[in-house]
């Protein structure tokens, strides 16, 4: 019971953190809707056009706007010793790797999943593939808190090279993006689709735990 | 088979071979290329261009052979906590990148007059691309960290996340159907490609291992001394 009480008391320390900072969130998602107007405002209005590219422009924002925040993932909580007592309170490194990649799942990536039905208002999709585009980015999002917490940990000591850890984000979720969007224009082959998908999902939250405990524990050590 | 692991057994050996591994890049490079430009045929459909394989087919083998060997001494640096491994991660990365990139170059003016253009998003054109930015993000990792202990074992996580890719660019295109021929020298079956072409190819990738071996060994030399002397 014992480890269930310090889950609770994690959890409740990321909602109070997240409640009071709760304009970085919403800046994340107004920076999602205005990047689909420039996006619109530069292919130009067309309903055509729009609703065939549509699905694409949304993926590409969502990854691009949750990557926006990865720099918090961590360092926060790593600056200020946080990491150092949850460790010395009995949770270790990978743990504390698994419950952060939930903890971003829902209180970063949740209020995207909420905002999609609008953007598809926006660029003009249809009913039938929202589903689809839905449940590829539940399952795509959650790959992308993975690959999110073992970059952000990667780059806790990098003083210099902010955006490496968004390069390194994007470049490992190009597979996620070829799956998820080709589940949208292969509908009749939405089980196998969406099946790779949970397999990538399975591998990147073994790698997760392992490897960004590894640097954490090194960036901890070495600080 | 100690020079592998150990800086100074390896200092040693190195000392030996550079000469020999210079020499016989220098002699390999101009048969190679002499067989390559003239005394091989040309192809019956490809006309001339089909030349420009002997420098793209071993360019592409020595960038992922760059990558494997990076992958398996990360594992070594990791697991069995062997530091010559990070110095082979610091110095080979570029070696790597520069291999993947004439492989990428070369494939492109091959495609422009065969294919038509220069480049399609083609699955194992695409993965090539990727390894590429792979070894590029390697190399800025490399520069980027302050503290060196940290940035060689976080380096050495990233290149085995990043192993991912190998199997993708090697299968790519098996699983897919893919413009870019399958290969057609594999060690399973009898290779479908006439021995007029075969010698001056495995002439070049010779010829390209001896040129890579020579600078790894003098850029892992120039990594032992910098960390001898505590540069970085």
């Amino acid at each position: 019971m014992m480890i269930l009480n310090k889950i609770i008391s994690f959890y409740y320390r990321e909602y109070k953190l997240n409640l009071s900072g709760f304009q970085d969130i919403l800046t994340n998602i107004i920076f999602f809707f205005v990047s689909i107007f420039i996006f619109i405002f530069s292919i130009g209005p067309d309903k055509e056009t729009i609703s065939s590219i549509g699905i694409g422009i949304v993926w590409t924002l969502l990854l691009l706007s949750s990557t926006l925040s990865l720099r918090k993932f961590y360092q926060d909580d790593f600056e200020n010793g946080n990491l150092l007592i949850m460790h010395l309170n009995g949770l270790s490194f990978g743990f504390i790797a698994i419950l952060k990649t939930f903890s971003h799942f829902i209180f970063v990536q949740i209020p995207f999943l909420l905002s999609i039905p609008i953007a598809c208002i926006l660029l003009n999709i249809a009913n039938d593939e929202l589903i689809y585009l839905f449940s590829s980015f539940a399952i795509g999002s959650f790959i992308l808190s993975c690959l999110g917490s073992i970059s952000s940990s990667m780059n806790l000591m990098n003083q210099r090279n902010f955006l490496l850890g968004s390069v390194i984000v994007m470049i490992f979720s190009v597979p996620i993006i070829i799956f998820s969007v080709g589940i949208v224009s292969l509908e009749e082959n939405f089980n196998s689709l969406i099946s790779i998908l949970f397999g990538i999902l399975l591998i990147v939250f073994a790698i997760n735990p392992w490897a960004s405990g590894l640097c954490l524990k090194l960036s901890l050590e070495n600080n | 088979m100690k020079f592998l692991v150990n800086p100074s057994k390896f200092n040693k050996v190195a000392d030996y071979i550079f000469l020999p591994v210079l020499i016989s890049s220098i002699i390999l490079f101009s048969i190679g290329l002499m067989f390559a430009f003239y005394l091989s045929p040309d192809d019956y459909q490809q006309g001339s261009t089909v030349r420009i394989m002997y420098v793209h087919v071993p360019s592409a083998w020595l960038a992922l052979l760059t990558y494997a060997i990076m992958t398996l001494y990360s594992i070594a640096g990791l697991a069995f906590k062997i530091p010559f491994g990070f110095i082979i991660n610091t110095a080979v990365a570029p070696i790597g990148a520069v291999f993947t990139l004439m492989c990428i170059i070369s494939g492109s003016l091959w495609g422009k007059p065969m294919w038509g253009t220069w480049w399609v998003w083609d699955a194992r054109l695409t993965s090539v691309a990727i390894l590429f930015i792979i070894y590029l993000i390697i190399i800025f990792m490399n520069l980027s960290f302050e503290n060196r202990i940290v940035r060689e074992k976080v380096v050495a996580i990233f290149v085995l996340v990043g192993s991912i890719n190998l199997p993708i660019v090697k299968f790519s295109v098996d699983w897919w159907n893919t413009l870019h021929q399958p290969a057609t020298i594999s060690k399973l079956s009898k290779p479908s490609i006439d021995p007029s072409m075969m010698i001056p190819l495995i002439v070049m990738t010779f010829a390209f291992i001896m040129v890579g071996l020579a600078i790894a060994i003098l850029r892992i030399k120039t990594e032992i001394i910098s960390r001898k002397s505590n540069l970085s």
